[in-house]
């Protein structure tokens, strides 16, 4: 992720289950500017296989996914 | 050409002797059908009854298909597709009716009102005015073949840790998730990790032949009546069933994704489908029936009670296995009432969970679920359904019923007699 990036808006999924993450990634993506950037943390591992077939299917871009710890974090930067 | 007439041509391919019948001769506004309806009985609308919200899709079927009302629709309440109408259908369809078939059982016509609210789903699908959320969910669900090659990478890194748990949890270092291998069953899961690591457990532990799907078994286009598009989703599966040789289908713990392969895509496709198909709460009960999967059930007094998700039980007939399950392993298993058949939608079915919009109503019409685990007094409830687990789980907090949610297989790997 480049360094000047900003995060617009962070989104806390943890604990939840597909496709409970997916769906509140999809509304708070709604309440950011396109070329704006969202970071969220989730615990399903199923994230590491929902979010980027979500990105590829709505058109927004996966910047990072990455795990630690545990925490799956990813960054996503709304197109459409 | 206008919305509406869209809308009609839409409806009118839909428009099947099933549907036909239901719609525009069967009903005789008994009422039977009302308190039925977990809706109702929750909201006590009765403009959110069966009768009365297939009542509005049936004026305007009747319209066209019934010859009082082509002559004189104001006799017959028959009245024409409006734009707002069609707004109103959205809610109809997906808002106040999961799709349960509880009003279905009770009627003693036998009125197909969630076949006539699938054929209004499928419609408002084809003039885009379904729910954002179901058709990015289902767009989601394809992309996942598209991007095969980039998602291999990407699963078989996920799979390597949760193999790792499941060499724990059998104390076996030689337990596998195989990927992609040839064997006998083609395990289907959910992307949640519940629905992967227990089913592995019981796999390795009753020494089965599996592989493990690079797809989940879930299908939302169904929820959308967007049959292409679930055919194309099923197909995936199917494909690899094939690739990889394998004599059986097991589905995880999800409603819809049993009706998809059980008796939907049969009807998509035109014929039998070549793999057998199972839920894995019937291979479970197999594998106790023959004794290779056993459980120790002295620790399991706590007051436990199972919700009948209506496409495993009431459409789809699947009662006794989860309780033969569960008896084995509880033995203080409570009976929730009514139950089997008769059992009453949690409120989150057909794809309801998935729609933040209408949450609140979710909720409101989730009382009736409450009130009946309330009853049992149970302290853990047990289902077999994702859609069902969000929902009871949320019911759960709101309600303040203090109860422990969870599927039956994850719960039962926790009663594995392990030497």
């Amino acid at each position: 992720m480049d360094k000047d990036m900003s995060i617009a808006k962070t989104l806390n999924l943890e604990g939840l289950l597909c496709p409970i993450p997916v769906v509140k990634l999809s509304n708070a993506v709604k309440g950011i500017g396109v070329g704006e950037v969202i970071e969220a943390t989730a615990t399903d591992p199923g994230v590491m296989m929902d979010i980027p077939a979500w990105c590829k299917s709505t058109g927004n871009d996966l910047i990072s996914l990455d795990k630690e710890d545990g925490i799956f974090r990813f960054v996503v930067c709304r197109v459409n | 050409m206008s919305i509406t007439r869209t809308a009609l041509e839409e409806v009118e391919k839909r428009f099947n002797r099933l549907i036909g019948t239901s719609a525009t001769n069967l009903c005789t506004h008994c009422g039977w059908c009302v308190e039925s309806c977990h809706v109702y009985l929750s909201t006590l609308n009765p403009e959110l009854s069966p009768v009365a919200k297939t009542e509005r899709v049936r004026r305007v079927l009747k319209r066209s298909h019934d010859w009082l009302s082509k002559l004189v629709p104001f006799w017959t309440g028959a009245a024409d597709l409006t734009e707002s109408e069609l707004d109103k259908w959205v809610e109809l369809a997906y808002k106040y009716c999961t799709l349960c078939e509880r009003c279905v059982i009770n009627c003693p016509m036998a009125v197909e009102t969630p076949q006539i609210m699938g054929a209004i789903r499928g419609t408002l699908t084809s003039i885009k005015k379904s729910p954002e959320i179901l058709d990015q969910l289902t767009g989601a669900e394809i992309a996942r073949e598209d991007g095969l090659d980039m998602m291999r990478e990407i699963f078989r890194e996920h799979i390597v840790d949760l193999e790792k748990e499941v060499q724990e949890k059998l104390n076996n270092p030689s337990a596998k998730i195989p990927i992609e291998e040839e064997a006998e069953i083609l395990y289907v899961p959910l992307s949640g990790v519940h629905t992967i690591i227990p089913p592995a457990v019981i796999f390795n532990y009753v020494g089965a032949s599996w592989t493990l799907s690079m797809f989940e078994s879930s299908n939302y286009a169904m929820f959308l009546g967007d049959i292409p598009r679930a055919k194309q989703i099923v197909n995936r599966i199917l494909k690899e069933a094939e690739r990889l040789n394998v004599k059986e289908i097991v589905l995880s713990e999800c409603g819809h994704a049993y009706a998809a392969f059980r008796w939907e895509a049969p009807k998509w496709f035109g014929e039998p489908l070549k793999f057998k198909v199972s839920s894995i709460l019937e291979v479970m009960d197999d594998y106790l029936e023959t004794g290779v999967l056993t459980f120790d059930s002295s620790q399991n007094g706590e007051a436990i009670t199972y919700h009948d998700p209506c496409n495993i039980g009431r459409k789809g007939g699947i009662f006794e296995e989860p309780r033969r399950i569960i008896n084995v392993i509880s033995s203080n298993y409570r009976e929730m009432y009514p139950s089997r058949e008769q059992n009453f939608c949690c409120g989150g079915g057909g794809g309801l969970v998935a729609n933040t919009d209408w949450q609140d109503y979710r909720i409101e019409t989730g009382k009736v679920k409450a009130d009946q685990i309330r009853e049992t007094r149970a302290k853990k409830v047990l289902t077999s359904c994702d859609n069902c687990l969000h929902q009871i789980q949320e019911i759960s907090e709101y309600y303040d019923l203090n109860v422990e949610v969870s599927n039956v297989s994850q719960w039962a790997i926790s009663a594995l007699t392990i030497t």
